[in-house]
């Protein structure tokens, strides 16, 4: 089923926290031009787990960038909430950023030289706050960083610095949560923590994670999958099992 | 945002520590020439003060030609009417004037710089700065009063007896030892002391004339009110001033001939130097900022604004700069030690004593080194703001960067703009200097900004031979220097402009000993030369031209002296010569009239000045001698070669009716037919040193004199130069440095491959000297465009310097020490690369 939510939905508890309406991005020009996305319309609703799932050169990553205001579209317009991005100079975009928007990127997410707590309460910093400490303990419980907050990067596993971005990602409750292959390198054992964390922030935190990813088994801890591929919307699945997502990749293709 | 700067610069302390030694070298050198400054002035202050110390005013002659030429004598009878005035305690009569002392060896004491002094010793100890330490005064005639200093650096004592020359030599007899207040001597000066009656006679020449008259104020009687009623008490054309103005005017003069133009070219060298290091931080801020792509694209990400990434290069570079400058500052005082001991080898004695540092030297020290590092950064700042929060999701991609067209069109632009200007300017008829030099700024301009654009296809070239040569690791090396133009350009740049101004030099110095060689070739036909060195002590006796005429071997021996008269009210430089003798020995290319006209009363122009007055032979000149009194000469001859004479030639009888101490510089000699050389040559030094020892030499020997004392100027200017050199390479060692940091996952994949550490070695060595020698190539055809630009255009200014002369061997030599220099930088960065982990560089992020 190729069905896809309308961009103006009134009903409060499927309010839309993002959403694409006839987006689409060219990279180059002239015959060389890149078609990553072709006119794609999607929405993310609010509180729930998205996954985006496509092989190789669909446009999955790309169309989180935009989404998640890294990168403008050619054409059409993306929202986040109520807030066409399209509208907000540089400035703006870099705010909506620190304060609305958590991110999650499959590697480097932490300055080396800073420790694990200085790395969570860095977007704080930057707007000139000190982060809420009650905000920050319950963060870090959630993750279970208690014994690691003093800690550089390069003395912490990898799965301990993705908990450590994803606490940073969530500590100041932001609007949305956007992960590029979270669990891109980790070991499984990692990964479906990482996992169950961001499936913990939505389910007891109310937190909404949208979440690039090829990985059936990452896709699976979802509510829905949206499928890419070509740079189009090709499919979606709002009871996903591994299963199930097995399936509709291998009808895909790679 | 700061924290998180700081933090960073912590971890990276090493590196930018690196960077910041160019700035600290700069700052240095600046504040080492300011302290040295500072501390010459005080120095000369104190030593000026000291001499007139206990002298509230001193009567003197108002005539005055510059301080090069003595003043006018004054009356000694003026002493009755200066003792008469109201308020004078006492006034006592002194000459002074040239002597050189003979020392143990025959030779003059002292030369090189400070002046060799005789004069009467001045009896009121209050009056007389110096001070008897051992002996006692002259009392009769040659007897002598000597410094402490001079004494030792001539190996006499007292008791001893030796000659003194005025120039004409006057046996003397040490009967005292002196000293300068509590020094052994006035930095450096030679102070011979006679009585006053044998001053008189040796040094002025003169019965009734003194040099000043000293006058010491009654107690409650201030200087300034006794020189103001002295003054109304002399007559016309005498004067009274302080002992103060005395001093300050001394000051003046020092300051004007020496001190200010000494710092001027130290302080311009230190611009060079800082203008390097100025290259220097920009390619390291530009790598630095390169790699930290990822970390301002994440935190770009998680919301830092552009300026908050501005700000974290800003307050980085302007930590550098304080940190490099205050380090620099502390540098300089040993730059002014080395700077001091630089001066004190080459011979010129300086007046010592401690450091002065002034608040002013601090701020500036400072200042500069902050700036010089802010300006460095800014690019590199506002490159970083431009990073875009996505490239914290990519891959560290090569830079293929390729200049833009804006580049290549402006650059392009600027320097057609230059190097029309400066050809403009050298070709033109009066050579215009001023224009050379900004068409030369311009040029030097365009170069820089056209560097990347030049960049990929010249090094490509320069290692096409490396990569044929060097198999894979030169064409690695080759390929690495051309994949990011930018870069390769900048850092090269810098040596390039180090490079430029030492081929400029060169090409000038060379030029200028060319130029020598052909004035001395073209207008001296002697066959010997006696002559007292290229910088030229005091002089010597005209008695020794005479003396050396009479010798056997002899054919004509002829003087050639200077002096300074005034024409139209303008100082101006004159030779004294026998000019129908002086036509046998040199040809004067003469166009109008005969020297042989040239006796009593008249004088001999030179063309160019002849025509510029609008004098043709038998029109008169009216000339101003130094005792004030004026005289008309008629022009009896005009000649063309004004290399060796200058502008004016008098005859000898008139010059000695109004000279002090007349003097000659040269003689030039003849050998009579049928004698050799070499006898002829013993003769001639025989005699000669009994006049002093001034040298004797042929022609080869004399041209060679000469030129040595171009050489030795460039010696000085290439040790200044060697330290823009320096940075520049450090530049380039550190830009390799970080180059090799950025590469490691492909220098990692290189060695998985296969690749020896040998190679990988070799690989960073030859892009080194790729690198080394395109921005050597590129110094030195910038250097010889401007050296020829500034040869031109000088000849054509002042009518000297004809010929450009290129020195091939030299140039080469340079092109070779840069490639060396390039592989010399290269080492620590090439066994860095090659002693990577294999798999620990290939993980890396």
């Amino acid at each position: 089923m190729t069905t896809t939510p309308t961009a103006t939905s009134t009903d409060v508890r499927t309010r839309l926290a993002a959403q694409a309406v006839e987006a689409t991005k060219v990279y180059g020009s002239g015959p060389t031009a890149v078609m990553a996305l072709d006119a794609v319309t999607v929405g993310f609703e609010a509180g729930r787990f998205t996954a985006i799932m496509g092989p190789s050169g669909s446009g999955k990553s790309t169309l989180m960038h935009c989404v998640a205001g890294l990168d403008t579209v050619t054409e059409g317009r993306v929202l986040l909430g109520d807030v066409d991005l399209g509208t907000l100079s540089d400035r703006d975009l870099t705010l909506l950023r620190r304060d609305r928007v958590g991110f999650v990127f499959q590697a480097f997410n932490l300055v080396p030289t800073l420790t694990a707590e200085e790395n969570i309460t860095l977007p704080d910093r930057l707007a000139g706050r000190r982060t809420d400490p009650d905000r920050l303990a319950e963060v870090v419980e959630t993750m279970g960083l208690g014994d690691r907050l003093a800690h550089r990067p390069s003395e912490l596993s990898g799965g301990q610095q993705q908990r450590v971005a994803v606490a940073r990602a969530l500590v100041r409750r932001p609007d949305i949560v956007f992960a590029d292959e979270p669990t891109g390198n980790l070991d499984s054992r990692a990964g479906a923590e990482i996992l169950q964390l961001l499936r913990r922030a939505v389910d007891e935190l109310g937190q909404t994670v949208v979440m690039v990813t090829h990985d059936p088994r990452a896709a699976a801890v979802a509510d829905s999958v949206v499928f890419l591929a070509d740079g189009r919307i090709v499919g979606r699945d709002d009871g996903p099992t591994t299963a199930s997502i097995l399936e509709r990749t291998s009808s895909l293709g790679g | 945002m700061l924290f998180l700067t700081l933090r960073e610069m912590r971890a990276h302390a090493r590196r930018l520590a690196g960077t910041s030694l160019a700035v600290v070298l700069g700052v240095a050198f600046l504040t080492g020439t300011l302290v040295l400054g500072s501390t010459l002035r005080r120095n000369f202050d104190d030593l000026f003060a000291g001499a007139v110390a206990g002298q509230d005013v001193v009567v003197r002659s108002e005539t005055l030609m510059e301080m090069d030429s003595p003043r006018g004598l004054i009356d000694l009878s003026l002493v009755e009417r200066v003792e008469a005035v109201d308020g004078v305690a006492h006034a006592e009569p002194e000459v002074s004037g040239l002597g050189q002392l003979l020392g143990a060896d025959g030779e003059p004491i002292g030369g090189m710089g400070p002046p060799q002094l005789a004069g009467s010793w001045t009896e009121d100890p209050e009056l007389n700065p110096y001070r008897l330490a051992e002996g006692r005064a002259p009392e009769r005639s040659g007897e002598a009063v000597v410094d402490r200093n001079t004494l030792e650096r001539g190996d006499l004592a007292l008791g001893d007896t030796t000659t003194l020359l005025t120039p004409e030599p006057f046996e003397v007899t040490i009967v005292g030892v002196a000293t300068f207040g509590d020094e052994d001597g006035m930095a450096g000066v030679t102070y011979t002391g006679l009585t006053l009656e044998d001053a008189m006679a040796q040094v002025t020449g003169s019965p009734d004339g003194v040099s000043s008259i000293a006058v010491r104020a009654e107690e409650g009687v201030s200087p300034e009110e006794l020189a103001e009623r002295l003054d109304a008490a002399l007559p016309d054309g005498v004067e009274a001033v302080t002992g103060e103005a005395l001093a300050d005017e001394q000051m003046d003069e020092i300051a004007d001939t020496f001190l200010d133009m000494m710092l001027a070219m130290l302080t311009t060298f230190a611009g060079i130097a800082l203008l390097v290091a100025t290259f220097s931080i920009y390619n390291t801020f530009s790598i630095l900022v390169a790699q930290r792509t990822r970390q301002v694209a994440l935190l770009r990400a998680i919301g830092a604004g552009r300026g908050q990434v501005l700000r974290t290069v800003v307050i980085e570079a302007l930590v550098v700069g304080l940190v490099a400058a205050a380090v620099g500052l502390v540098g300089g005082l040993g730059v002014a030690a080395l700077l001091t001991a630089l001066f004190d080898l080459a011979g010129f004695a300086l007046p010592t004593g401690g450091m002065v540092v002034t608040a002013s030297t601090v701020v500036a020290g400072l200042v500069v080194g902050v700036v010089t590092t802010l300006v460095a950064a800014a690019a590199p700042a506002v490159r970083a703001t431009r990073v875009a929060p996505l490239a914290a999701l990519r891959d560290a991609e090569v830079e293929r960067t390729s200049p833009s067209r804006a580049r290549a069109v402006v650059g392009g632009a600027v320097l057609a703009a230059g190097v029309g200007l400066t050809l403009a300017a050298a070709t033109s008829e009066g050579g215009n200097v001023a224009v050379a030099g900004l068409g030369a700024v311009l040029t030097v301009v365009s170069a820089v900004v056209l560097g990347p654009v030049v960049a990929r296809r010249a090094v490509a070239v320069l290692g096409a031979p490396v990569a044929r040569l060097r198999g894979v690791p030169g064409g690695l090396a080759r390929e690495n220097a051309m994949r990011n133009p930018r870069r390769t350009a900048a850092t090269a740049s810098a040596l390039m402009v180090g490079v430029a101004v030492v081929t400029l030099f060169t090409v000038f110095a060379s030029s200028l000993e060319a130029s020598l060689e052909d004035t001395l070739d073209r207008s001296l036909a002697s066959d010997l030369v006696v002559n007292d060195g290229a910088w030229g002590g005091g002089g010597f006796s005209p008695g020794l031209a005479d003396e050396l005429a009479t010798l056997d071997e002899v054919e004509v021996a002829t003087g050639l002296g200077t002096g300074e008269v005034r024409i139209d009210d303008d100082v101006k430089s004159v030779s004294v010569a026998e000019p129908a003798e002086l036509a046998r020995v040199a040809d004067l290319g003469v166009t109008a009239g005969s020297l042989t006209d040239v006796g009593d009363g008249r004088i001999a122009v030179a063309e160019d000045t002849a025509s510029s007055h609008g004098w043709a032979v038998g029109d008169t000149v009216e000339v101003t001698f130094v005792d004030g009194r004026t005289e008309e000469l008629a022009v009896a001859a005009t000649y063309e070669v004004d290399d060796l004479t200058g502008g004016y030639l008098l005859p000898r009888s008139v010059w000695e009716r109004h000279a002090l101490q007349p003097t000659d510089r040269m003689v030039l000699v003849d050998v009579a037919d049928g004698v050799d050389l070499d006898e002829a040559e013993a003769a001639v030094t025989e005699v000669a040193d009994r006049f002093g020892g001034p040298n004797v030499e042929d022609r080869e020997e004399f041209t060679a004199t000469m030129t040595a004392g171009v050489d030795m100027m460039i010696g000085v200017v290439y040790a200044l130069l060697a330290l823009a050199v320096v940075i520049a390479l450090m530049g380039i060692a550190n830009t390799l440095s970080l180059a090799v940091h950025e590469r490691v996952r492909e220098l990692g994949l290189l060695r998985a491959v296969g690749t020896t550490r040998a190679q990988v070695r070799s690989a960073v060595r030859w892009e080194s000297v790729v690198l080394a020698v395109f921005g050597a190539a590129g110094g030195v055809a910038l250097g010889v465009f401007l050296g020829w630009a500034l040869v031109e255009t000088v000849s054509a200014a002042t009518g000297n310097l004809g010929s450009f002369a290129l020195p091939t061997g030299t140039l080469a030599v340079v092109l070779v020490a840069g490639a060396l220099a390039g592989a010399l930088a290269s080492v620590r960065p090439a066994r860095r690369a090659a002693r990577l982990d294999v798999l620990t560089a290939i993980a890396s992020p």
